[in-house]
């Protein structure tokens, strides 16, 4: 933006179209007027654009600080009691207003007014706007930087979440003889190292259908897991499993420091075939308790993450690999010194260098939500979308390289009667090879960074699983994949600059 | 016995770079074209082995005019004619034998070239190319590796290994510095007179004209302005040098004679 006053030849020589006051009181009427009718035609077009934009933008800003309200008196008073920065804002827009009038005066009077005043405020009104528009709440991000702790630090040493011990359900059981007989079945005995249950007595009725209660149970468990939660299940002499309600809830027990509970449960109702209804069956009582077993193993979470960085570097090697493939033969049809040879060849040339700027404008994941529309979600998805923005943006590269080309080396061995085989691989290769590899490393290392996130939009890679964790607010197991993108990236790092340092 | 007759070259854009040059250059000949830069002098050079295509006219060499051949035909006649450039022109990022193995191109069959085999004959010369311009200790290293008189001697070498009849030296010295400078040209005469080698060099420094041209003309506007022999250049001064020349004409520096013992000590 250059509101310059330094008056070109033509300001200098041509006095103002309009007098001083006529010029202020136009622009009075719409800002910047008077000043192009002064003959300062930029400065008069870029104040009617400020002021234009500058207007439109606040009344916007003022419209949505008060949504709810209607009629323009509202609205502003709304606007400027809720939104301090409006009425700062608001103050500044009619300083703006007044100056441009007054700018308009000095210029059509030709006593010369310096508009690095008027500049910088135009920067001021828009950067207040921009704090507007942007909603920056640096409040927010020193206040809240607290909340974030718990979350951040998970994602900082996540690495607790890469064990876990594995677990299984521990059945402990007893029996109840239904209905009572002479001889109930004898209650397990005590063990030494291993939980055991207690039925007394091991025999009772059902509850009945809309009728009298079933007998009470007391049961009694020793060496369970203590202050782990266990539930009651029932098994019935068909082998089908329930578990135990009271009052319609279900009920679960919690044994004590010592792994001891002690509970009384009103046997249950439940409908049973008609042929064992009447006979004297036995059922089982199970305690249920979720326990450790076993030594520690890597965690799912650490598994799918190492799965996944895997199909995340190889997403990125084959979107490289396939864009070189594609991108090798595009480079020579945008390469300008190959292709001016006729007007058809040039024409060649300059549809193919705007689709690949096109193609290059499009960030990969925007490719990524397409292709996967296409071919669905997964890895594939995000090797086409990777591939295609490498293939856009190697073209670029190479075909400047094969531009860039020293001519001497391609006449010398053209002098020494090489054919035109042995000059490509003689004169030209030799000259490109060092740029092309360079160039390949650059993207390589681009497209395993892209592929990290490409799975944000269902691309494939660690990203997907990333996205998920995140949303999930999983922030250990999002930590692993951050660990891991991190650790991919810097390798590869390393590992191209070694590259590029031996080729180039 | 190279004859050119009537050579003409107008550039696409209009440029007459060359008009109706007529000249015979004998078998043996150590010929120096002078004149100042965009006087046609490459134009000329380029327009013998054909890099550029003349717009008319013959250049008849060994009975053949080479002006009309094309295909393998050409690339045959390519191969007799040697060509040193003012830049070298070397695949900078290639090392010295292969650059040097680049001259005998013309010899190898594309499949043999492809996989970068050349014969064992092939190497030997190469061998013995380095060594002839001693820098056979280099021929292992990158050629952007050498300085400014060792890659001359690269593309000499290079331009030797096509065992040619003629060779075209397009400012050879030109980026090189005084005593490199008579270095190379002492390397060129002997070629001249050794390998009987019929040398065609554009040139600027009159003191390097005087010592080692055998026959002179002068280039101006793509004309042919001025034709003298070894004797009549060599009692040529400054001020007639100038006259045909042009105001830019310099020397070396120093006198002919006593910068040959420099010359001589400082090759590489």
């Amino acid at each position: 933006m250059r509101l310059s006053h330094t008056p070109t030849s033509s300001e200098e020589l041509k006095p103002s179209l309009v007098p001083p006051f006529l010029a202020a009181t136009l622009s009075l009427i719409i800002p910047g007027l008077g000043q192009i009718l002064a003959r300062t035609i930029r400065r008069g077009l870029l104040l009617l654009f400020s002021f234009a934009t500058i207007t439109g933008l606040l009344v916007w800003r003022f419209i949505e600080t008060a949504r709810r309200d209607t009629g323009l008196i509202n609205i502003v008073k709304k606007g400027l009691s809720l939104e301090p920065a409006l009425v700062i804002l608001s103050i500044l827009v009619i300083v703006f207003y007044i100056w441009n009038v007054v700018d308009a005066y000095a210029i059509a009077n030709r006593s010369g007014s310096n508009p690095a005043g008027l500049l910088f405020l135009v920067i001021i009104i828009f950067f207040m706007l921009g704090w507007q528009i942007g909603q920056i709440d640096l409040v927010a991000l020193i206040t809240q930087a607290d909340d974030a702790g718990p979350a951040l630090t998970s994602v900082l040493w996540p690495w607790e979440r890469s064990i876990e011990y594995p677990k299984d359900i521990v059945t402990t059981t007893a029996q109840i003889q239904i209905p009572c007989t002479e001889t109930p079945p004898a209650p397990s005995g005590a063990l030494e190292d291993a939980p055991y249950l207690l039925a007394d007595p091991t025999c009772g009725t059902l509850t009945e259908f809309e009728g009298a209660p079933g007998s009470t149970v007391t049961l009694t468990g020793h060496n369970f897991i203590p202050n782990t939660r266990a539930n009651i299940w029932w098994k019935d002499p068909i082998g089908n499993e329930f578990r135990q309600r009271q009052g319609g809830e279900y009920i679960n027990i919690t044994p004590d420091e010592n792994g001891a509970f002690k509970i009384d449960i009103v046997l249950p109702y439940r409908l049973v075939p008609a042929n064992i209804r009447d006979v004297t069956t036995i059922w089982e009582i199970q305690i249920r308790q979720v326990a450790s077993i076993g030594d520690w193993q890597f965690s799912t979470e650490l598994k799918l993450a190492i799965e996944k960085i895997i199909e995340t570097i190889f997403i990125g090697m084959m979107a490289t690999f396939f864009g070189i493939l594609l991108a090798l033969p595009v480079s020579f049809f945008a390469a300008r010194n190959l292709m001016s040879a006729s007007p058809i060849t040039l024409g060649i040339y300059f549809i193919t260098r705007t689709i690949l700027n096109i193609i290059r404008s499009i960030e990969p994941l925007i490719w990524a939500i397409i292709f996967v529309v296409i071919v669905g979600l997964g890895p594939f998805a995000g090797i086409m979308a990777l591939t295609i923005h490498s293939i856009a943006a190697l073209g670029k590269l190479y075909s400047e390289s094969i531009e860039s080309i020293d001519p001497g080396p391609i006449e010398a061995i053209q002098a020494t009667g090489a054919n035109w085989l042995q000059v490509v691989v003689y004169a030209v290769i030799p000259q490109i090879i060092p740029p092309f590899v360079s160039f390949t490393i650059y993207r390589w290392d681009i497209n395993i960074r892209m592929s990290t996130i490409i799975g944000f939009v269902g691309g494939g890679g660690i990203g997907f699983l990333l996205s998920q964790w995140i949303r999930l607010m999983d922030y250990k197991a999002a930590g692993i994949a951050v660990w891991f993108i991190a650790i991919t990236v810097a390798i590869l790092d390393f590992v191209s600059a070694e590259v590029r340092q031996r080729f180039v | 016995m190279l004859e050119v007759r009537h050579l003409t070259k107008i550039y696409d854009d209009g440029t007459v770079a060359l008009r109706d040059v007529n000249f015979i250059v004998p078998d043996g000949e150590f010929l120096v074209i002078i004149g100042l830069s965009g006087s046609g002098k490459s134009t000329l050079l380029r327009c013998i082995n054909r890099l550029i295509d003349p717009t008319e006219g013959e250049i008849i060499w060994d009975g053949v005019d080479l002006a009309k051949l094309g295909g393998d035909d050409l690339r045959m006649a390519r191969r007799k004619i040697g060509m040193v450039f003012q830049h070298f022109n070397l695949v900078r990022r290639s090392s010295v034998i292969t650059n040097v193995l680049a001259g005998r191109l013309g010899y190898t069959s594309s499949r043999q070239s492809l996989l970068g085999r050349f014969s064992a004959e092939d190497n030997a010369k190469a061998q013995h190319a380095l060594e002839r311009l001693g820098i056979e200790d280099q021929a292992h290293k990158r050629a952007d590796e050498l300085s400014g008189g060792q890659q001359q001697r690269v593309g000499v070498a290079r331009a030797l290994m096509q065992e040619p009849k003629m060779i075209l030296a397009d400012e050879p010295v030109a980026s090189l510095d005084p005593v490199l400078a008579h270095s190379l040209m002492q390397q060129l005469e002997i070629l001249n007179k050794e390998d009987k080698i019929t040398i065609l060099c554009s040139l600027h420094y009159l003191d390097l004209v005087q010592r080692y041209a055998t026959s002179v003309f002068g280039l101006r506007d793509g004309e042919i302005v001025y034709r003298g022999t070894r004797e009549e250049i060599r009692a040529m001064n400054d001020e007639e040098f100038k006259e045909i020349y042009g105001q830019e004409a310099e020397r070396v520096g120093g006198g002919l004679q006593g910068d040959l013992l420099t010359a001589n000590g400082g090759g590489a």
